[in-house]
């Protein structure tokens, strides 16, 4: 028998299963429907479509396009490409969101534009103006070549361009977030006598750290992705100066579909696993920082 | 420690948000700034703890009698609580105290022991003494509030700056952190200077209320000279007396 008496529950009374400000059924029903055959199209039939071409072969041909010298080459260019490029930009992209939250100057709102440049120029643009200025007829070329430094078609040129396009990312995430809590705690931690090094190690990094992880995944996986100014710069060296993406597009232009889609997989496995990264970190950012 | 104030000017962009302001601080006093919204007053307590910098060469800014006109929050240490508290919210409520004696250079750090000792002191003194561990986002409104002013006072201060300090408080809670204030101020005399737009407040806590308006200072006095004789319509009208008393 039941010692506690559970107080009766109230009478549900709501007759209306939407709330007051909610759009109508229909309306939601069509906004989802587009949105489920769009993104349907565009991404995940793609994204099937290559997993089925890779295992068109069976398994053992998928595994085995990976047993190639020229891919394994590929893939470790690309990766030190990025283990390069990706921590010189979270640098780079901290100093810029620092700089462009906390500071008004002349010229603050010309650079917060310049910081997203790379994301609205062609990639071709940029890879083609780094040779103007790093080739053999460039414009530092003769004193790059007299110090015995090749830049361009080899891995400091990769770098450069990688660099170029993948540098917004950081920033992007890092300077609304930077705007939006404000520097109360920093000024807190000056008037206990912190100094600089302190209250960025100790109170801003902190405060931030979910979103520059953020910043960072996004960085990575453009970074890794990254196929046109790379292209440009590259010079197409099989062996030697093709990254993963440049070495899909020649394995496909030799008809080596299986290689091809294979490699393609690789690239979209990394698109897919830093989706589901990307989500768990904008979740621990906004839990992190509950307004 | 008395604080000197001379001539400040600072402006904002085209907004004045101080007008050559002068005022004296004596040693040990608990001093109210009250003012309607951007009368100047915060902007003041903020030059004070030099988290802003007066504009022009003619402002001066003195502690005791060290001019620390271009001296830098870093360098002024005065005690400041924010209005929304600051505190670090990465860290626990210990750890939050012990920030400014952690973040001393090594030769003039105390020991691990002696900043633990100094934490649980202050731990006791507003009254949270099992609360160490916690971090601040377990903790209420008024429960912040007073360890934001604990990791004031852990650096030792020589002066303490609360910027609105009750005002995202309710009435209950507001009036017993108005009284241990008070309280605090009588047992340690600490020269103390808090921003209020709330008249009643400045009047039943404060030895002497600074009135601001539009960037200027109205009259500074006790609460019974500022009853008594309002300098101007704006001091009466701002603390409700009868305008036919001026």
């Amino acid at each position: 028998m039941a010692v506690f008496t559970e107080p009766a529950l109230p009478p549900t009374v709501s007759l209306s299963p939407r709330s007051a400000t909610s759009d109508p059924p229909w309306i939601r029903v069509c906004l989802v429907g587009a949105v489920v055959v769009f993104l349907g199209v565009l991404f995940v039939l793609p994204l099937v479509l290559i997993f089925q071409e890779a295992l068109r072969k069976g398994w053992a041909a998928y595994l085995g396009a990976f047993a190639d010298e020229e891919m394994h080459h590929a893939i470790g260019l690309t990766l030190q490409v990025a283990a390069i490029a990706v921590p010189l930009n979270t640098v780079f992209g901290l100093a810029a969101a620092w700089l462009v939250a906390r500071f008004r100057f002349t010229g603050s709102r010309w650079l917060a534009a310049l910081i997203e440049l790379p994301l609205w120029v062609s990639p071709v643009i940029t890879g083609m103006s780094f040779v103007l200025l790093f080739g053999s007829q460039g414009l530092l070329g003769d004193w790059l070549a007299g110090h015995g430094v090749k830049v361009i078609f080899a891995l400091p040129g990769l770098v450069l361009g990688t660099l170029f396009v993948t540098f917004p990312f950081v920033a992007r995430v890092l300077t609304p977030q930077m705007q939006a809590l404000g520097r109360a705690g920093e000024e807190a931690a000056l008037t206990l006598g912190a100094g600089p090094w302190r209250v960025f190690w100790s109170v801003t990094l902190p405060k931030v750290k979910w979103s520059l992880t953020h910043g960072i995944i996004l960085c990575s996986a453009r970074a890794m992705g990254e196929f046109g100014a790379v292209s440009v710069l590259s010079g197409h060296i099989r062996g030697a100066t093709n990254t993963l993406p440049l070495h899909i597009e020649v394995l496909y232009n030799e008809y080596q579909f299986v290689p091809a889609f294979a490699a393609a997989s690789l690239l979209a496995l990394l698109a897919v696993f830093t989706l589901i990264l990307k989500n768990l970190t904008a979740t621990a950012a906004a839990g992190a920082n509950p307004s | 420690m008395s604080i000197h104030i001379e001539n400040i000017t600072k402006r904002f962009g085209r907004f004045t948000a101080l007008d050559s302001v002068s005022l004296h601080i004596r040693t040990g006093e608990l001093v109210a700034l009250l003012g309607p919204s951007g009368s100047g007053k915060t902007t003041l307590l903020r030059l004070i703890a030099g988290l802003e910098l007066p504009d022009g060469a003619r402002g001066r800014v003195q502690f005791h009698d060290r001019d620390v006109t271009l001296a830098g929050a870093r360098e002024r240490r005065a005690g400041f609580v924010f209005q929304h508290y600051a505190l670090f919210n990465h860290m626990t409520v210990a750890e939050n105290i012990a920030f400014g004696l952690r973040a001393r250079p090594r030769a003039l750090r105390p020991s691990r022991a002696a900043i633990d000792a100094v934490v649980q002191r202050l731990l006791v003194t507003i009254q949270m003494p099992d609360f160490g561990h916690r971090l601040p986002g377990q903790l209420s409104g008024g429960q912040r509030q007073r360890v934001a002013l604990a990791r004031a006072l852990a650096v030792e201060p020589e002066v303490l700056l609360l910027d609105e300090p009750f005002g995202a408080l309710d009435a209950r809670v507001r009036r017993d952190l108005r009284r241990w204030l008070r309280e605090f101020h009588d047992s340690t005399r600490l020269t103390t200077l808090f921003v209020t737009h709330d008249q009643e407040e400045a009047f039943e806590l404060a030895d002497r209320v600074v009135v601001f308006n539009d960037g200027a200072i109205q009259q500074a006095g006790t609460p019974a000279e500022l009853r008594a004789s309002p300098a101007s319509a704006f001091v009466a009208d701002f603390l409700g007396l009868p305008a036919c008393a001026v």
